[in-house]
């Protein structure tokens, strides 16, 4: 145990020191203005909560190479930067490692999925009848506020981040990412945003209870457990933009030989689209905690209508990020299907570059929808029209995708295996979704059903059936490659099927329910729903335990499941012409790209070749993909 | 969102490489300025948050502008605004030094450069000190202080990184070889400049 050297040790120091310092400077400012008393409880925990995660960081070693770069001294390569992990150990420290830090990435937020999968548990268990049953009334807010505030920030966004930290690099013959040291502070911000936001159950007055959209002035005037969502999110947030803006430096200046733009795959340019909504739309969710965390801590009028304020605009700034933020968690899934139902199918993508151009209209799109959120919210009238028909054009890109998704499928030779599965299960229940989003852009439909079980139904099967069915997908297509294991198809096959049963049979009634009225963030409800809340009850519960099968799928496959060849899927995109789990700067030579990737079916078809191999070219390239540009 | 400050490491002349071998270059956009500009997009993002609530506050609701009673100091914010424009030229001229090897240049541009910051960010303190309105009088005084505040911030983190940026000069690190140290946080110097002339204009002016 060394105090001096980067590691847990020093990271509780600084921690310490950070609360210290809170300490003190609220002391000092507020003895400064004559403030009495002079120690306020919440004014030190909203410092500290500032505070102690740089405290962390610091000691933790994230800032050390910068620390001497800064000060002028010869920069020295730390213990820490080197490349792979030795033992399990190396995942608990500082690593610069894009495939270290990808492996990080998804299984904390794994972990965060279980963790805000046992709240939804919680929540079904209060429904199951009418009535109060296990928790109080602002106990239940408070749980399904954190569920969807974990799931969102520390499970959906993080883990597709997980997922491309991993696999992108690989994708387009890069070494690692651009910006290393940077990535690994992306990484270690999520834990701490997690860890806080759960510490929020320990504060007076409970966890934050005004859902995962904090409206002023519910979140202004909510007890102190409100701050830990409020700061949480700016370490989340933060964290999303330093990898976005990684992304797209490693996109745009790290591809191999004969990567063009129109070479990448699709994952690739899921995640270059991606990127851009985060670095554009993310800063303001972070303003938007600012304006609250101002309001709490220091007074600030913005939205204190006897003062000048506004109070909807909190909201007009939050669903400009956070709609934006829906395709944030729906585009690397769109990425990760393109290349499994490729491989699956055995057939060249259909309509490759409109598969691209509709991941860009969508970023462009995606800016314009927002105050489709607030229909009810009483904002100016004249902004409803137009908002409905930017929300109903919005699906025109997703159907092209679709579309091409079903094209592809046509007439292909298909390997229903597990990721295969959960593609096939996503394109339909997102589809379902998709429609039920489009019922909800349409004004009279929407003014009904606000607030109710339908919405409920709607985010989950965008959310669910979409996003986490294509995590799913994604996490069995690249499990041999991540870990260089093969899981088990029997107990994944299991897997999808349980999961995708209990996930109709839970959110497919609450469309019902939603359209008769039953409200939705409300812990208790009228008699006449009680038969239904039943069943999706029992139905979640299924959903649960199926977790339970992929949980352990993983855990056992990663320990002695077979070993993986490099290549199981015969896939032709550059991460599988590695060995699984892949070398340690991943290629000895950068592989030059010859090809599309998606050139399955076509005799003799090359993606990438490496240097001294022979070089083979197609005659005609296949499908809608010209080589070349 | 201070973490994006933090890719400038990867300039400067007189680092060791540490880390993974090359990769092919495929573009021809140096990558550490690829992700200062890109980190600058989100900032101009985070103040487009703040001006849109200073469009509901002024605009929508139509709050009188300052607020009753209350007087902005546009003669010392003029200066003020002067001060920091200059602190560009400044800082536009320690590049060209850097680039012609002229190193009592660079120590001359770098030392008035941050001379110029600390000093816009002194009377901005002290006009904070002398207006007489807080921010939880109004809400336009919220806004006020929101956004020269947020402006302010970003002004001392700019300070920081032309810290750092000083003490290497003044050990000689930069040359007209080695420059992309210097050149990057002179990057986000007149970012934080140019965004204090829409912050002035739209508080101070309008």
């Amino acid at each position: 145990m060394s105090l001096r050297a980067p590691g847990f040790p020093r990271a509780g120091l600084g921690i310490l020191l950070a609360v210290a310092l809170a300490y003190g400077l609220v002391i000092g400012v507020r003895a400064l203005y004559g403030w009495d008393p002079v120690l306020d409880g919440d004014a030190v925990l909203q410092v500290a909560l500032i505070a102690a995660p740089f405290g962390f960081f610091i000691g933790f070693g994230l800032f050390d190479y910068w620390f001497r770069w800064a000060s002028g001294a010869p920069t020295v390569p730390e213990e820490h930067s080197s490349h792979g992990a030795r033992s399990w150990k190396d995942y608990f420290r500082v690593n610069t490692d894009h495939k270290v830090i990808g492996i990080q990435y998804v299984v904390t937020s794994f972990f965060f999925l279980l963790v805000g999968g046992m709240f939804a548990m919680l929540v079904r268990a209060e429904l199951a009848q009418p009535g109060m049953q296990f928790v109080n009334p602002n106990a239940y807010n408070g749980l399904f506020s954190v569920h969807a505030s974990i799931l969102i920030f520390l499970f959906i966004i993080p883990v597709f981040a997980g997922f491309a930290n991993y696999v992108l690099p690989l994708m387009i013959g890069a070494p690692d990412m651009a910006f290393p040291r940077l990535n690994a502070l992306s990484y270690w911000m999520l834990p701490v945003a997690g860890i806080m936001m759960l510490a929020s159950f320990l504060a007076p007055g409970g966890s934050f209870s005004t859902g995962w959209t904090a409206y002023a002035p519910l979140s202004t005037e909510a007890p102190i457990g409100q701050v830990f969502f409020t700061i949480g999110v700016q370490f989340a947030g933060a964290s999303s933009i330093a990898t976005a803006l990684n992304f797209l430096v490693t996109i745009i200046t790290m591809r191999a030989p004969g990567m063009s733009f129109f070479r990448m795959p699709l994952l690739v340019w899921a995640n270059f689209s991606t990127s851009l909504l985060v670095v554009i739309a993310t800063p303001f969710i972070a303003a938007s905690q600012f304006f609250v965390l101002l309001e709490r801590a220091l007074g600030f009028n913005f939205f204190e209508v006897t003062r000048g304020g506004d109070v909807l605009m909190y909201q007009h700034v939050f669903w400009f990020y956070s709609h934006p933020a829906v395709y944030i968690m729906m585009l690397p899934g769109f990425g990760i299907i393109s290349e499994i139902l490729a491989v699956k199918s055995r057939k060249p993508i259909f309509g490759y570059r409109m598969m691209a151009f509709s991941l860009l209209a969508i970023v462009v799109l995606g800016f314009t929808v927002w105050a489709h959120h607030m229909f009810v919210s009483g904002m100016q009238e004249w902004i409803r029209v137009p908002m409905m028909i930017t929300t109903a054009v919005i699906a025109v890109p997703t159907g092209i995708k679709i579309f091409s998704w079903l094209a592809t499928l046509w007439k292909g030779v298909l390997h229903l295996d597990t990721p295969m599965l959960f593609a096939l299960g996503f394109v339909t229940m997102f589809t379902l979704g998709g429609i039920s989003g489009v019922m909800l852009a349409m004004i009279p439909f929407t003014i009904h059903v606000s607030d109710t079980y339908f919405i409920v139904a709607h985010i989950h099967y965008v959310l669910f059936g979409g996003s986490l069915f294509t995590i799913f997908a994604g996490a069995y297509y690249w499990f041999p490659k991540m870990t260089g294991r093969m899981y088990d198809e029997r107990l994944g096959k299991l897997h999808f099927w349980t999961t995708f049963v209990g996930f109709n049979l839970t959110f497919a009634p609450m469309h019902l329910i939603g359209i008769e009225g039953m409200p939705r963030r409300v812990a208790d409800y009228a008699q006449e729903f009680a038969g239904w809340n039943l069943f999706i009850s029992i139905a979640s519960f299924v959903v649960g335990l199926s977790t339970l099968v992929f949980v352990y799928n993983m855990v056992v496959s990663w320990r002695a499941g077979i070993r993986a060849p490099a290549n199981p899927w015969k896939a032709l995109t550059l991460e599988w012409q590695v060995s699984s789990p892949p070398p340690i700067f991943n290629f000895d030579t950068i592989p030059t790209v010859v090809g599309g990737p998606y050139e399955y079916g076509v005799p003799g078809a090359v993606h990438g070749v490496f240097k001294g191999a022979e070089v083979k070219t197609t005659a005609t390239p296949a499908g809608a993909a010209p080589v070349g540009d | 969102m201070e973490a994006g400050a933090l890719t400038l490491p990867h300039g400067g002349g007189h680092d060791e490489h540490h880390g993974p071998p090359p990769a092919n270059r495929s573009s021809r956009v140096d990558a550490p300025t690829l992700g200062m500009l890109l980190f600058i997009i989100s900032e101009i993002m985070v103040f487009g948050a703040f001006f849109t609530a200073y469009f509901f506050i002024r605009v929508v609701q139509g709050a009188e502008w300052p607020a009753e009673g209350t007087h902005l100091p546009q003669a010392i914010a003029g200066v003020n605004t002067a001060i920091l424009l200059s602190s560009s030229l400044t800082m536009h001229w320690t590049v060209m030094a850097a680039k012609a090897d002229n190193r009592a240049g660079m120590r001359a541009g770098i030392f008035t450069t941050a001379l110029l910051g600390f000093t816009f960010l002194f009377i901005q303190i002290n006009e904070y000190v002398h207006i007489g309105f807080s921010p939880s009088d109004s809400a336009q005084g919220s806004i006020f202080y929101g956004l020269t505040g947020l402006h302010g911030a970003h002004v001392f983190i700019g300070l920081m990184l032309l810290c750092f940026v000083a003490i290497r000069v003044f050990r000689g690190h930069f040359s007209s070889a080695h420059h992309r140290g210097l050149e990057i946080p002179g990057i986000y110097w007149h970012f934080v400049d140019i965004m204090w002339v829409v912050v002035f204009t739209t508080v101070y002016i309008l």
